[in-house]
């Protein structure tokens, strides 16, 4: 198990790295000046010069690239535009001279919503993703399950502007049946943070689970007749527990995997829920700043997306080597 | 232990029937599987329970200790086990009585083994089931116990499933099934899918583990050899219904139903004459008049190949005294090496996989060369060398005195090569196209060899297909439309439709029945004197080879152990290893 972990981990970080390269490179190869961006119209070209100078743009790009991953790793200090250097402790993602702060700050202050939505989404996804194809499998060719089936292609095809819209209409203005949507900080009021977050996990959630819903009725119905559930019960084991110990156990592995793509997505930001709620995560970040040409914003947070595909991937491929042997020791 | 009065198994009059949920129609329909079968297994008896595949015998397996998917089924009669009633029983009672008065051994142990658990884990978990007072400690030792009984070592218990061969999880299976002594034990093809020296060992040890636990046992099988070599008595099933039953010797030997004699003796045993018919359960009369060919191209060229029939003991084609005949095939110090797989750093690559460690063998005019070995022994992928499918790593590769050994990287040189050589494969449910026409698969390589027209195709398809017993009535028809042993006679029949002078055939009767083995066995057998073939012909079945074949190697790590005329393999063999795989075969 060590050495795959090792192996795995290894392999992350390579990706991780060739995605710093790839981001960095779409930092250059974007049409717009970004020192001219940061001068800003009234600049006459002397300006802009010093302004290049003042960023560092003139280094020849290796050394530039060196600078961002030193920056990533110890913090650096950056000039900004009048030549005030501003101190970006690690990880530096560079500065936003739209925002006039560090990129990593301003990921850190949307942060916590995208975190809180996240999670809460994820929990919906796995609790009714789960659930629905469970129920789903037990009672296969039944009505329950062409009911669930219906549920969760209406889930797959229902796009979350319209349904988060609806929702928040029906719910909240209409019968006050559902508090509004906002976002309080969990430490400062636990029970306004559910309140505020509570449909944007369930349309989120629901709006994700179908595909987890439809991959488990799949897993379920296919391992339930494998040899080995067959032999546990033969062994005297009720069908119940069988189920338990044996179908859920080989079920899991493709759904631990789904899931860790989901997180990682979920992770990364979530722009049309956000919106949608009035919400202001990453994903709202990252928006503002490609309509606002933000460069340092952009990469910053196509690098934090980045990073939440590769760890959660990474990670749900570890618990599919803890749970299957045979690929642990393969 | 069984009250003394009861049987271990009783069975009365037993109907199973698989419900489809619903059809188009929304209808529910009944397919009948097991009808009206009633037979006893006394205590400490072997009944073998055989049948070919949809007889319902592994049905009547699983019925016993209700481990039907009961939402699907309907089963009516009488089991007890052991005096308890299991139709219609408890969830609970049926637990108390699987895995502790009764207990099931299945084909594939790789499939039927938990691959999350260790072995260990698993047999103290049967332990424990039924041993609620047990500690785990207890339990871990009792399942040690058990596994150094089927001779696997006690430390191996921390070890999981795919770790092991084939044959040791079979022993873990028995060691399982066995942990509890349960009175009745049902083995649902113990050992089919292990070779020949694996299954005998797994045999015996059941045959050791039954007496000392006084089990009985009913032993589902497909083959005749294995309810010889085990069972007191037998039963035979044929579409769900019972034929015959009785004690295995006199079944064995003077059946009474026509169909026991043609099932006992559809299988080519190590006593057969060689060449001569196989009698089949309803043979279908796979050999038409002769009728003049449409000819591919050689009209009528075909050198005539004396029968096996009339002087079994002379092969005509191996050169005879004086005048060596050349090959035509032939490999020469042949070697095939596959990468092996895992990390890709360098340092840490794992030295390739040899499949194939210099083989030299050639192939006469007329020939029939059987290629034996177990699993793993190199010989399909030497046959693929042959058919230019698989580029050798190193040594020669000729067909008819010309290199092929690039065939497998130039696609000019295969496709000039598979007008001369073709194949038919283990598998008649994989090998054909299940979304083209039956005509479509037949005159596909007329179509990339010849410039015929659609008719004149046609027609060469529809010749093709009498030849195979098949008739023109079939062209439209789709592979799922016919049964395993008429898609191997389709596959014959696309392998001969450019009269190749070449037909290797990987194992083509191992997937059938066999009765069914025995029609194509008898068809191919036809085929190449007819056409005068020359066939490589590979198997991991001694006793069809010594049917069919003119000419032997025995391979084994890929390297040939043996090779030698029919008679002299069989009647002297000169290698310890194909004496070990002759006392195996049943």
């Amino acid at each position: 198990m060590l050495s795959y972990v090792l192996r795995r981990t290894l392999q992350a970080a390579a990706v991780l790295l060739a995605i710093t390269a790839a981001a960095f490179g779409l930092f250059y190869a974007a049409p717009s000046d970004p020192a001219l961006i940061a001068c800003g119209p009234k600049c006459d070209t002397a300006q802009v010069e010093a302004v290049r100078h003042s960023m560092g743009l003139d280094q020849p790009l290796v050394a530039q690239y060196v600078d961002y991953l030193g920056g990533l790793v110890t913090g650096r200090t950056i000039n900004d535009v009048d030549g005030t250097p501003i101190e970006c402790g690690a990880p530096c993602l560079g500065y936003s001279y739209t925002l006039h702060q560090p990129v990593t700050e301003a990921i850190a202050d949307h942060l916590p919503v995208t975190l809180s939505l996240a999670v809460g989404a994820l929990a919906v996804i796995v609790v009714l993703g789960v659930g629905t194809g469970l129920v789903s499998a037990l009672r296969r060719g039944s009505r329950t399950d062409r009911m669930l089936s219906a549920f969760t292609l209406i889930g797959a095809s229902v796009q979350i502007y319209f349904l988060g819209y609806a929702l928040q209409y029906l719910l909240v203005y209409s019968t006050d049946l559902f508090p509004l949507p906002g976002y309080v900080p969990l430490a400062d009021d636990p029970g306004g943070w559910a309140a505020g977050l509570l449909l944007p996990w369930l349309v989120l959630g629901f709006v994700n689970a179908a595909v987890f819903a439809r991959l488990s009725r799949a897993q379920l119905l296919e391992v339930m007749h494998e040899g080995y559930v067959r032999t546990a019960r033969g062994k005297g084991l009720s069908a119940r527990r069988a189920h338990l110990k044996y179908t859920a156990r080989g079920a899991a592995p493709p759904l631990a995997q789904l899931l860790g793509l989901e997180a990682g997505a979920l992770f990364g930001g979530a722009f049309i829920t956000e919106t949608v709620f009035g919400l202001g995560g990453v994903g709202k970040l990252a928006v503002d700043a490609v309509v606002g040409n933000d460069l340092p914003t952009v990469v910053g947070t196509v690098l934090l997306a980045a990073l939440c595909v590769v760890v959660f991937v990474a990670v749900a491929d570890l618990v599919v080597a803890w749970l299957d042997p045979r690929v642990r020791l393969a | 232990m069984a009250e003394p009065d009861h049987p271990a198994l009783r069975v009365r009059d037993l109907s199973v029937s698989f419900t489809r949920a619903r059809d188009a129609h929304g209808g529910a329909d009944a397919v009948p599987a097991v009808r009206e079968v009633t037979f006893e297994v006394a205590p400490g008896e072997v009944l073998g329970l055989i049948g070919e595949s949809g007889s319902g015998k592994s049905t009547v397996g699983l019925a016993a200790l209700g481990l039907h998917d009961a939402a699907r089924t309907r089963v009516t009669g009488s089991i007890q086990v052991g005096g308890t009633e299991i139709v219609g029983a408890s969830e609970k009672r049926l637990c108390a009585v699987r895995g502790s008065r009764a207990a099931m051994v299945f084909q594939d142990a790789l499939a039927a083994l938990s691959p999350f658990h260790t072995v260990g884990a698993q047999l103290a978990e049967a332990y424990r089931l039924h041993h609620p007072g047990a500690g785990r400690a207890a339990a871990r030792e009792r399942a040690s116990e058990m596994l150094e009984r089927v001779a696997i070592p006690a430390a191996r218990a921390r070890d999981y499933p795919h770790q092991f061969s084939g044959g040791m999880r079979q022993r873990v299976m028995l060691a399982m099934a066995l942990i509890n002594s349960p009175d009745l034990l049902i083995a649902d093809e113990p050992t089919t899918a292990l070779d020949a020296r694996v299954q005998r060992q797994v045999l015996r040890l059941l045959d050791e583990l039954r007496r000392e636990h006084g089990t009985a046992v009913l032993l589902v099988t497909h083959d005749v050899g294995v309810v010889a070599e085990m069972a007191d008595r037998m039963l035979v099933l044929r579409g769900g219904r019972e034929v015959e039953q009785g004690p295995a010797e006199k079944l064995l030997t003077a059946a009474s139903e026509p169909y026991t004699r043609a099932l006992i003796g559809a299988a080519p045993t190590l006593r057969t004459e060689p060449g001569t018919r196989l009698p089949t359960v309803d043979d279908p009369d796979p050999s038409p008049a002769p009728a003049r060919a449409p000819s591919a191209r050689r009209d009528g060229a075909a050198p005539a190949r004396r029968s096996g029939r009339e002087e079994p003991a002379a092969p005509t084609t191996v050169p005879a005294a004086g005048k060596p005949v050349p090959p035509i095939a032939e490999v020469r110090d042949l070697r095939v090496e596959f990468p092996a797989r895992g990390p890709r750093l360098p340092g840490l690559r794992r030295p390739p996989l040899q499949a194939v460690r210099g083989i030299s063998l050639a192939i006469a005019p007329g020939e029939t060369l059987g290629l034996v070995g177990e699993s793993g022994s190199g010989k399909s992928t030497t046959a693929r060398v042959l058919a230019g499918l698989q580029r050798p790593t190193a040594g020669t590769v000729r067909f008819d005195g010309r290199d092929i050994s690039a065939a497998a990287r130039s696609t000019a040189l295969r496709r000039e090569l598979s007008r001369e050589v073709q194949l038919v494969f283990q598998d008649p449910y994989a090998s054909l196209n299940p979304r083209r026409t039956v005509e479509q698969i037949v005159t596909m390589p007329l179509q990339v060899h010849t410039r015929q027209g659609a008719a004149e195709r046609r027609e060469r398809a529809v010749w093709l297909l009498e030849r195979v017993g098949l008739g023109a009535e079939h062209l439209g028809r789709y592979p799922h439309e016919f049964s395993g042993g008429q898609r191997q006679r389709v596959g014959i029949a696309r392998a001969l439709a450019v009269e190749p002078r070449l037909l290797i055939a990987d194992e083509p009767v191992s997937a059938l029945d066999v009765s069914v083995q025995a029609q194509v066995l008898n068809l191919l057998m036809d085929l190449r004197e007819k056409f005068g073939l020359s066939l490589l012909f590979v198997s991991h079945d001694l006793a069809v080879v010594r049917h069919f074949c003119d000419r032997i190697a025995v391979l084994r790590g890929g390297e040939i152990v043996e090779t030698g005329t029919r008679d002299e393999v069989f009647d002297q063999p000169s290698h310890d290893y194909t004496r070990e795989l002759l006392a195996a075969t049943l």
